[in-house]
């Protein structure tokens, strides 16, 4: 089925793609599990992830018996590269002070 | 709004966790060399070594925004990769309660970009250039000759 090209902008112009890349941006989804979180048939929802396709935001991806919709932008894996070098870094700045204290607690119960 | 968050609980009093907190010594013992204050609006800065895989120089440049003694302390935590240019622009609230055997120490650090506000937009742009690129070399090649309005 031929598709009209449209323009990046055109393309994230629309809310429910919008929402899609952001459902996306947390986790791949299968078309399904997508369209779970729009209130519009199936068709309308295959026909958005077509145009997301298209325009090169998505991959989509046969995994075993499921096609998974997979985000391709640099934008979004910069979010995701930033919360988890700082989640990581505070869980292990907090042992650190974890074992700062207990040494604190030792020293004063000697 | 995407956030961080963490809860930690230690067998000491809310007023030792909260020295390791505000004393900018203990603070570099487990975190990082830093000239903070504790007074509201005070301006300061962590340092660290540079984080080149998140675009940051290792300065985290923040503001004291509230200070509730044994209790609440939060500052702004932003980063970039120098010259004054900030990627990164988050906050960070630090809540204690005290417990039966100690303290629970709670962690927000929030204000991770959320795609959908503008950075969207920014994010797009940046690493969808060359295929905006493609697109209108493209556009431009199959139009040659035609008008489609």
């Amino acid at each position: 089925m031929a598709q009209p090209t449209l323009d990046t902008f055109q393309v994230i112009a629309d809310p429910s793609r919008r929402k899609m890349l952001k459902l996306l941006s947390k986790n791949s989804l299968t078309i399904n599990n997508l369209a779970d979180n729009f209130d519009m048939s199936r068709p309308a929802v295959s026909k958005h992830v077509k145009i997301l396709h298209t325009a090169g935001f998505i991959s989509i991806q046969d995994i075993g018996r499921e096609r998974y919709c997979i985000l391709k932008q640099d934008g979004f894996n910069e979010l995701q590269e930033f919360i988890s070098y700082f989640d990581k870094f505070w869980v292990s700045k907090l042992k650190k002070l974890e074992t700062l204290l207990n040494n604190k607690l030792d020293n004063k119960n000697n | 709004m995407h956030s961080i968050n963490h809860t930690f609980t230690f067998s000491h009093p809310p007023e030792a966790v909260w020295q390791f907190l505000t004393d900018p010594d203990l603070m570099a013992q487990w975190l990082m060399k830093n000239d903070f204050k504790p007074i509201v609006g005070h301006a300061f800065q962590f340092k660290t070594n540079p984080i080149p895989s998140l675009n940051i120089d290792g300065i985290m440049h923040c503001t004291v925004l509230e200070i509730v003694p044994f209790k609440k302390l939060s500052y702004t935590w932003k980063a970039g990769p120098g010259n004054g240019k900030i990627e990164l622009d988050t906050l960070v609230v630090w809540t204690l309660r005290p417990i039966a055997n100690g303290t629970e120490l709670h962690l927000e650090h929030s204000g991770f970009r959320d795609p959908e506000n503008h950075d969207i937009y920014k994010g797009m742009m940046n690493g969808w250039l060359t295929n905006l690129q493609k697109m209108a070399n493209y556009i431009n090649t199959t139009q040659h000759g035609t008008t489609h309005a």
